[in-house]
């Protein structure tokens, strides 16, 4: 295998000018750098340089190479551990997009307080924020394609700037154009990945389990169902010794969904009120559920284990997502593990949703921060 | 893997030993004890190319089926293999007689010991289990199977149950080299003769079981935890591994395999509009008829003391499935939580361990994820899901009977005490429930009024406009008591008492199979059986006349 020539839009999307994609390729490229890096050694103790994370356009990825596919549960666990029962849990994750940290966002539209339409979405916020600088009409069009005809210019720009959380993209009833929870960003997603390659080897036992691994290393939240299976099975590779990164097209994709023990009124195939929207076959990045006009019955119509479909989150209870990870050069790798666990100072947590690289721009004429000033992207709580 | 668990799961917790090389009672060895069980004694060789039955408790011994008997079974082992003289002797052999399937097998590993990491108990035996559906028609599994994975795929046990979607009905099969045995159909779990028997000590309802059905899937290998292998681990290289997926994917499915039989169970058993055994139905709402495992989603060596609070699984304070999802009485409490530091002092005060008697295997500490308990299992509640929705019984009725002793939402001996009302012999389906409430109301007026009689007969009393806000009320009142008990050193330790209580009530039951399931305790085993109560105190369990 060869080394990659650049880093490719998440879903293989052809939205992006020739501007964009190599801005794109930047932003990739920067981040994962910066993550390979680790964070300033004078402030955050035991968490780099990640050694065996590396940048698919810089270093060969080898013959021996394998892809990992992890995956995991669209609806957020969090919401699950703190809630008395499914009903309670559903509604709280109904109610606002900022509990829906799974990298899975999701919107609803009901008639007469019947589900019509659900909409999901797993496409990270830096990628808007690219195509918004570089294609800001492409922005409009998508936004009226997928969310309303009624979407208007100032809805979405600000003073010019894109506005992440504008009214179409904030809310679990008015649209879900992208990813905007706080976590749910491909930063995050790239920061994860690689502080996970490191091995921690704590009072002479090698940390194996999601669970102490993610107290240890301070990647995310135990308690998320995405961050400590996502940093235990990158950690499960470093342990073979790999070099690890994350395969081309970075980003996070629908898995799947299923409907096993769904029900429609006609006997009909559940399943087939499931489509993608944006993204190449592989990687699917937007997904609606919603039944044709013409059936005579919608989608709050079908039941699940003879329970109506009530709430978008039942959906997000079938749905899967996932990332893919590279690995190559097994039993190769000569980093030591950490002998201690992670330690910073609270001041290094970023806000996620600031971590957008806009140094992305800097080779093209744009924003001219250094990546050195950016922020760096955690998985908070 | 040994001779003597040859075509059988390594069953630790049903062996009678506590170590060493044969069973002190017994004559000869396991293996052959084991095939007398499936195939009862006195059975005949058994010859290649040929389907048996052998229904435990039904059948003295295996025979077998006839071509009649054959014609009548409707599910993919029988059409596509039994029917057409085919016998596969693996589970690869299976596979591949299958006809293609886009997404097919689903494979799934399951080991109690799989997340203790091979390097820290070299000489535990792991029994590595895949489980594997596959739709073979249509969009629903409709095969299932159930194999070792780290041993001979030809010598290692090979189960299968298979829907029949002509009988709604699920068929259950075991390989006995050189051929296959019919255990029994789903109705053979209810029926007098086999209830409890052979398959059907685990398909206690008829139904396919995954004990830990919930996340984190407990044992399971999923987003919440994996099972270690080492690092020249054979199974590494197996095909079938390489293909395992999280059990977040097998919940739903087992899940709808639960719904499906449940549905073609009740249009049987209504037929007609007479319900044959209304107390085969009514007891999955009066006793546990069995269990699913639940526990925190928390690593449980990783809790240290200054850590947030522990949410305890809300099945082990009440039926949180059946009394806030289906009945939807809505509570306005938190899920109790208990202090970090008084969980891993617990750890230690009780002297947690996880124990393997059959090996001699020994660890402290708790089961990986934290506090494992038995729950009220999905059988039970889709039963009573379906017997209102079909209305055989009203909602109303299932609350005011599930209300009675709620905070024991398992192995209730007050709720057991009320199916004496139910019928027993064929009885009209409509109003049912009416009829058996009139009986406990008329049996109430002789009682105290703190009889589990006295206390359905209150809460049928509740007006239509109020019972759920009135349950809901003491709902919330009682789990608000649990969360200011929790957070004392006394009350959580009595929680750790109940839970160990509840614990070895399922271990009494044949669905205990594995040792490594639940952690042992130095409670001693002569500790009464405990209760909680309304007020959030826990107190022994009293006889009943």
């Amino acid at each position: 295998m060869t080394t990659l020539s650049s880093y490719g839009p998440p879903g293989g999307l052809t939205d992006l000018s020739d501007f964009g994609r190599k801005a794109w390729d930047v932003f990739v490229s920067d981040n994962i750098d910066a993550a390979i890096k680790g964070p300033d050694p004078a402030e955050v103790l035991n968490d780099g340089p990640r050694s065996q994370f590396y940048n698919l356009t810089k270093t060969d990825t080898a013959p021996d190479a394998q892809t990992a596919t992890v995956s995991w549960t669209a609806f957020p666990r969090l919401l699950k551990v703190n809630s008395t029962s499914d009903l309670q849990r559903w509604k709280k994750a109904e109610a606002s997009r900022k509990v829906q940290d799974e990298y899975c966002e999701w919107s609803v539209t009901r008639t007469n307080g019947k589900i019509t339409r659900a909409t999901f979405t797993c496409e990270g916020p830096e990628y808007w924020d690219v195509l918004a600088k570089t294609s800001p009409e492409t922005v409009l069009r998508l936004y009226r394609r997928h969310i309303s005809p009624d979407v208007q210019e100032g809805d979405l720009f600000v003073n010019g700037a894109y506005d992440r959380f504008n009214k179409w993209n904030s809310t679990t009833t008015n649209g879900a154009m992208h990813l905007i929870q706080k976590n749910n960003t491909l930063a995050a997603e790239i920061e994860l990945a690689a502080a996970a390659t490191l091995r921690r080897v704590i009072d002479g036992t090698e940390l194996t389990a999601e669970q102490e691994l993610i107290k240890c290393s301070r990647y995310g939240q135990a308690e998320r169902n995405s961050d400590p299976h996502i940093g235990g099975s990158v950690n499960a590779l470093a342990r073979q010794k790999a070099d690890i990164s994350l395969a081309d097209p970075v980003g996070l994709y629908f898995d799947g969904l299923s409907t096993e023990g769904w029900e429609t009124p006609d006997g009909s195939d559940p399943q087939s009120y499931w489509s993608y929207e944006r993204g190449d076959a592989e990687h699917r990045v937007r997904a609606v559920y919603e039944v044709p006009a013409n059936k005579g019955f919608t989608v709050g119509d079908i039941t699940i284990n003879g329970r109506a479909l009530q709430f978008g989150a039942q959906i997000a209870d079938f749905i899967t997502i996932k990332l893919v990870a590279v690995a190559c050069r097994f039993g190769q790798s000569t980093t030591a593990p950490q002998t201690a666990c992670r330690q910073d100072s609270p001041a290094e947590l970023a806000r996620p949703e600031e971590a957008f690289v806009a140094s992305a721009f800097s080779a093209y004429g744009y924003l001219g921060t250094a990546p050195g000033q950016a922020l760096r992207p955690t998985r908070n709580a | 893997m040994p001779e003597e668990f040859s075509e059988r799961r390594r069953a630790t917790a049903w062996l009678r030993r506590t170590a060493g090389p044969s069973f002190d009672d017994r004559a000869e060895g396991p293996a052959e004890e084991h095939l007398d069980d499936d195939l009862g004694p006195g059975h005949p060789a058994l010859g290649p190319g040929r389907l048996y039955r052998r229904v435990s408790g039904a059948d003295r011994h295996a025979r077998e089926v006839t071509p009649q008997e054959l014609d009548t079974l409707g599910d993919p082992m029988a059409t596509l293999f039994f029917r057409r003289n085919a016998f596969p002797m693996s589970v690869q052999e299976l596979l591949d007689g299958l006809p293609a399937a886009p997404g097919q097998p689903k494979v799934y590993l399951v080991s109690e010991a799989g997340t203790i990491p091979p390097d820290a108990a070299p000489h535990l035996r792991r029994d590595i289990r895949f489980a594997i559906t596959y739709a073979v028609q249509g969009n629903e599994a409709d095969l299932l199977i159930s194999t070792g994975a780290n041993s001979d795929p030809r010598t290692t046990f090979l189960q299968v149950a298979s829907w029949d979607e002509r009988n709604e009905v699920f068929n259950y099969y075991m390989r006995v080299t050189p051929s296959w045995v019919w255990t029994g159909s789903s109705w053979d779990a209810l029926a007098a003769p086999s209830r409890g028997k052979g398959c059907f000590d685990s398909h206690i309802n008829g139904s396919v079981v995954m004990k830990e059905l919930k996340q984190p899937w407990l044992n399971w290998q999923s987003q919440s935890a994996a099972i270690q292998l080492a690092e020249d681990d054979p199974l590494r290289e197996d095909p079938l591994y390489r293909r395992v997926i999280g059990a977040e994917n097998l919940e739903p499915t087992v899940r709808s395999q639960i719904t499906r039989w449940t549905r073609g169970r009740l249009r049987a058993v209504t037929d007609g509009g007479t319900v044959q055994h209304p107390d085969h139905l009514l007891r999955q709402l009066f006793t546990t008829t069995t269990v699913n495992l639940t526990s925190t989603a928390t690593q449980s060596a990783a809790v240290r003391p200054d850590d947030d609070p522990l949410h305890l699984p809300m099945g082990f304070w009440l039926n949180n499935d059946a009394l806030l999802d289906d009945l939807e009485l809505e509570v306005d409490a938190a899920v109790p939580a208990a202090p970090a530091a008084l969980y891993t002092e617990g750890l230690d005060r009780f002297g947690f361990r996880l124990e393997e008697k059959a090996s001699g295997f020994s660890r402290p500490g708790d089961t990986f994820f934290a506090f494992v308990v038995p729950e009220a299992a999905l059988e039970d509640n889709a039963v009573i899901r379906a017997l209102w929705q079909q209305g055989l019984i009203t909602p109303k009725f299932a609350a005011a009977a599930l209300m009675v002793d709620f905070p024991n939402p398992v192995f209730s001996a007050d709720r057991a005490r009320l199916m004496r009302y139910v019928p027993t012999e064929a009885t009209a389906a409509a109003g049912l429930g009416d009829r058996i409430a009139e009986r406990i109301v008329a049996a109430a007026g002789q009682l105290p009024a703190d009889s589990p009689e006295g206390r359905f007969a209150a809460h049928w009393s509740r007006p239509e406009d109020t019972w759920r806000a009135d349950f809901a009320q003491r709902l919330t009142a009682y789990l608000e008591h649990v969360q200011q008990r929790i957070t004392t050193a006394d009350g959580f330790d009595d929680y750790v008492r109940l839970a160990e209580s509840r614990r070895r009530q399922f271990k009494a039951m044949k669905l205990h199979e594995f040792e490594l399931t639940l952690p042992v305790t130095d409670i001693p085993e002569t500790a009464p059986t405990l209760r909680m109560r309304e007020d959030a105190t826990v107190t022994a369990l009293t006889a009943q006349p």
